[in-house]
């Protein structure tokens, strides 16, 4: 092989490692996104609930006497709707000898604020690495709920969540535009 | 069709006599009170903080302006339940009483008082309250006997308190609507002839409550349990199973939507034909199955009244009241996608009622297959549908207790007090003996008054 082959090879190994490289980091990028944006509204959601109309019903034009008011309901945030774990898997956890009472009210309470921090930390690029694992350990800890309560399609869901923080800690090396790149 | 307005409407204009019994369903005493200490609080004890009382206390916490001063329960788990509970509210404990003799003689400045004890425990603590100068929201049913609910009639009216019992319906918006608006004031139905009405439950929502390895934290102790008139902890947490203790199924679920057959139809009964039985659960000491029918006599003339209580089966899909007349049905529901209004083919036109928003038409089903089984020229066309303009965003019991703390208030008057609740629950302190007889009984003055 001359040397000009050689160099040859030498450049298009680079330019493919390079393109690799680009590669790895979007696919960092996107985990991390996805993670990030999949934690926080998780979180969100938490502090969410739903408030009928305070409207009253028109009826012959007027508003009704009854206190009569449209149906529908609206969305709201706020932190008088929190609820951490649902109320129709929280009476499920409640019966559960292996889940002690005061450590499903913490855990209740933190579920929400959790899930907001490690997200933003994620999307964010703080100590990446460690958050990604917190945020391993937070859906193990919801799959165990899950496997005590015989939810099994929900244990399957986050197992996609597992596999897919494992594959973010693999490309954390890749994780380009990092805020504390430490831990 | 009458021209009533929403907005202009009397809320007792459905008051009708009873022909049949001679009886008539009076305006309620314009009972007003204030409450003691001249403060916009009112200071209020919870009586009873089981299940139900748990019910009241989430409708409570939606009721601004109200103190809680005590709670009384002889149950540890329940009263201490009740502490944290109003403590989480208020910010504060309120005093923990297991004897109610003892919180009315410790307890100053007192108000109000929320009873959910059991059944036969109703007549004695309102009347202790009454007594005590309280004014008092009791659950329904009044009591296990009607003597005790007549007690209850006399302290309240002898004390001149208020006695608000717990027919919650009686202040829901939907029902109240449809009483006064549509049936009285549009007449929609035309002229009712018929109503039927059930509560049936599952095998499953029949169970009895506990088993035998309960958590030591919910027992009781026996002595406690004696002293309040429970035989052991199974009696205590299954009362409603218990002669002596409560009125059965007819009682417990029937008496919710017999109340709105006499408060709709503005009458009493005249006579009950019942029959009941054991057929699934032998060992109980109440039917589990009771089907009874009420004739009355309005001013619209005869209806009969139909009524199902099942402790073994769902089917029919819970419970709900039809008011079927000549023009159309309206089948009322506390779950409001139970409920439903079907104008009969032959009726005038709604068309002018829609346009002002008094209903709202709902979309037609498709129309079935024409079927080899059916002879066609024997069926009646299907009805239209429609819905009521609008609900209400709060707990089932919440308008009812608002009521009454208005009252309280002296902003509102009883929309049940005790008499009216008396001459509604009457009739059916008759239905188990005439199903235990298996004959009718015609319902007379000795049988339905105070």
């Amino acid at each position: 092989m001359s040397k000009e082959e050689i160099a040859t090879d030498e450049a298009a190994e680079k330019n493919s490692c390079c393109h690799n490289k680009i590669a790895m980091v979007y696919g960092a990028w996107l985990l991390r996104l996805w993670l990030g944006v999949r934690a926080i509204q998780t979180g969100l959601e938490k502090f969410s609930g739903k408030v009928g109309s305070e409207e009253l019903v028109k009826i012959g034009g007027d508003p009704n006497a009854y206190g009569l008011v449209a149906d529908e309901k609206v969305k709201l945030y706020g932190p008088q709707f929190y609820h951490g774990v649902p109320e129709a898997l929280m009476g499920k956890f409640e019966k559960e000898p292996l889940l002690l009472g005061f450590g499903l009210k913490v855990y209740d309470v933190i579920l929400g604020p959790a899930l907001i921090v490690l997200g933003l930390t994620i999307l964010l690029g703080i100590a990446s690495r460690t958050s990604l694992f917190l945020l391993g350990i937070l859906y193990t800890s919801l799959t165990w709920g899950l496997i005590l309560i015989s939810q099994n399609d929900g244990v399957a869901w986050l197992g996609t969540h597992m596999i897919l923080v494992v594959m973010a800690l693999a490309l954390a090396e890749h994780n380009r535009f990092t805020i504390l790149k430490k831990w | 069709m009458n021209d009533i307005t929403p907005n202009s409407l009397n809320r007792r204009s459905f008051l009708a006599k009873s022909a049949g019994a001679g009886l008539v369903l009076a305006p309620p005493n314009i009972l007003r009170a204030a409450n003691a200490d001249g403060s916009d609080k009112i200071h209020v004890a919870l009586i009873g903080f089981g299940k139900q009382g748990q019910v009241l206390f989430d409708c409570l916490k939606n009721i601004s302006g109200l103190h809680y001063q005590a709670v009384c329960d002889i149950s540890d788990w329940n009263r201490t339940k009740g502490i944290n509970s109003v403590n989480a509210h208020q910010g504060f404990k309120p005093e923990g009483y297991v004897d109610i003799d003892e919180m009315l003689s410790a307890e100053k400045g007192l108000d109000a008082v929320v009873i959910a004890t059991p059944d036969f425990w109703h007549s004695p603590h309102t009347v202790k309250c009454l007594e005590a100068g309280l004014n008092v929201y009791c659950e329904k049913m009044m009591s296990n006997t009607i003597d005790g609910a007549r007690a209850m009639v006399h302290a309240a009216e002898k004390s001149g308190k208020l006695c608000q019992i717990g027919h919650q319906r009686r202040s829901n918006p939907r029902y109240r609507y449809t009483h006064d608006q549509l049936i009285n004031g549009k007449k929609i139905c035309g002229q009712i002839t018929n109503v039927q009405g059930q509560w049936n439950r599952s095998l499953g929502s029949s169970q009895p409550i506990g088993g035998s390895k309960l958590p030591k934290s919910i027992i009781v102790s026996e002595d406690v349990l004696n002293r309040y008139g429970f035989k052991d902890m199974n009696q205590y947490l299954n009362w409603r199973l218990y002669r002596d203790l409560s009125g059965g199924p007819i009682s417990d679920l029937g008496a919710h939507q017999i109340d709105i057959f006499n408060w709709f139809l503005g009458a009493v009964p005249k006579r009950v034909y019942a029959s009941g039985g054991k057929a699934y659960f032998k060992d109980r000491e109440h039917f589990d199955n009771v089907m009874c029918i009420f004739d009355y006599d309005t001013d619209q003339g005869e209806v009969r009244a139909f009524y199902e209580v099942l402790t073994t089966t769902s089917s029919g899909g819970g419970f709900w009241e039809n008011f079927m007349g000549t023009e159309a049905t309206i089948k009322t529901a506390e779950i409001a996608s139970t409920s439903a209004i079907y104008r009969e083919s032959g009726a005038p036109s709604w068309d002018e009622l829609v346009d002002q928003n008094y209903i709202k038409k709902k979309p037609a089903p498709p129309k079935p297959a024409p079927s080899a089984d059916a002879v066609a020229s024997y069926e009646s066309a299907a009805p239209e549908e429609y819905d009521l303009p609008g609900g209400f965003n709060k707990l089932a019991h919440q308008p009812h207790l608002e009521n009454y703390f208005a009252a309280v208030r002296g902003k509102a008057t009883l929309n049940c007090d005790a008499r009216h609740a008396f001459e509604s629950e009457a009739p059916i302190f008759w239905v188990n003996p005439s199903a235990l007889s298996g004959q009718p009984i015609d319902l007379k003055s000795e049988h339905l008054s105070v």
